[in-house]
């Protein structure tokens, strides 16, 4: 027992960043990615005696979390919480930095790409490699390039489309 | 007007912080583990109770007519089916397997959520038809020891909550959770042809 709580403490460790990092790009929002992510990592702890050492045991967690985040509904209390959070952002824009702004508009760009593509965007971004990615989402390699190609060429099209506004 | 690299150089120039530490995780995950165990038992617990209840009240009183027999009799089958059911919901939650392939898990959690609302529909009409019929054949020979005011009372009381459960009740249920299943049906489906696009 001691041993399990142990390996699951490295575990969160070694991956929730990166975790947390996944769940943002997706979501656009600190707190349903921080839900996520603790959703994910409960799911790691109640499957971990499954973990079969077949893959990296970070592939395995990142396939959790695409799952999780995949199967997550954002509920009307967040969403109104949501809206008012995008209101305060357009009330306070003059407080943010260039930069802040920039990854607002990042995460905003983000958000505009369907689901799947989200979720392997960031894991690009976050500079997985391929074979990796293919595994975490049961895509073949060959199909995954073309589509990562696809993806980065409409993320950096929204992105400026949105910068020029 | 920016490339791709510059974007991905933004993104990770962007650090996050974790605001919770693995102590906290691990307590957190050992917490929900168990309160979903509490929650179950207690749920599976409390039917076991009311099916204890009415064999207790079977064993321990001399009911004379078939009736006040075939009554109990049919609610105690009614409450362990749906026991049964209960017990075999709790333990199909925890075999959707979060660790598949997306698309897979997506397929297997879709035909999860619709098996089970076609069966909770169903079971629902199960469970109310035969209850119904069961506290009818109850009341035969149960109401005769009841005076006559005590009698209607009973009577516009208990079918009074049957019509209301039936009706009201289900209704704002069932839509609520009809709401729900479409959502995340509509969900699985858009995702799933995400998944399925061959990438040309």
């Amino acid at each position: 027992m001691e041993q399990k709580d142990q390996l699951f403490k490295q575990i969160f460790d070694t991956n929730s960043k990166k975790i947390f990092h996944l769940c943002y790009g997706y979501t656009g929002d600190k707190d349903s990615a921080n839900d996520l992510l603790q959703e994910t990592f409960l799911k790691v702890w109640q499957n971990l005696d499954k973990f079969r050492n077949k893959s990296l045991i970070s592939t395995w967690i990142y396939r959790i979390a695409v799952n999780t985040c995949l199967t997550y509904l954002r509920s009307e209390k967040r969403q109104a919480k949501d809206e008012l959070t995008d209101n305060i952002i357009e009330n306070k824009v003059e407080e943010y930095s260039e930069k802040n702004e920039q990854i607002a508009l990042l995460y905003k760009s983000i958000s505009k790409l369907e689901e799947n593509d989200r979720l392997i965007i960031t894991m690009v971004l976050d500079e997985l490699p391929y074979n990796e990615i293919a595994e975490i989402s049961g895509i073949s390699e060959g199909n995954l390039r073309v589509k990562i190609h696809r993806i980065k060429q409409k993320l950096t099209e929204i992105y400026n489309e949105h910068a020029r506004i | 007007m920016q490339e791709f690299e510059d974007i991905q150089s933004l993104w990770q120039s962007h650090t996050v912080e974790v605001n919770i530490s693995s102590e906290e995780m691990l307590a957190q995950a050992k917490k929900e583990v168990n309160s979903i165990r509490t929650k179950s038992l207690l749920n599976i617990g409390g039917m076991v109770l009311s099916l204890l209840a009415f064999a207790a009240l079977w064993l321990f009183f001399d009911f004379q007519s078939w009736t006040t027999h075939a009554g109990i009799g049919i609610i105690v089958c009614s409450i362990a089916i749906y026991t049964f059911i209960l017990y075999r919901g709790y333990r199909l939650i925890s075999q959707n397997d979060f660790t598949a392939h997306p698309n897979e898990f997506l397929s297997q959690l879709k035909l999860y959520q619709l098996n089970r609302f076609s069966l909770y529909h169903k079971l629902y009409w199960f469970y109310t038809i035969a209850l119904s019929i069961a506290i009818v054949l109850f009341f035969f020979e149960v109401l005769s020891y009841f005076s006559f005011w005590k009698q209607c009372m009973t009577i516009v009381f208990t079918f009074g909550w049957m019509i209301f459960c039936s009706t009201i009740f289900r209704k704002a249920v069932m839509n609520r959770e009809k709401e729900r299943i479409n959502l995340l049906i509509e969900k699985f489906e858009r995702i799933s042809a995400q998944f399925k696009e061959t990438g040309h």
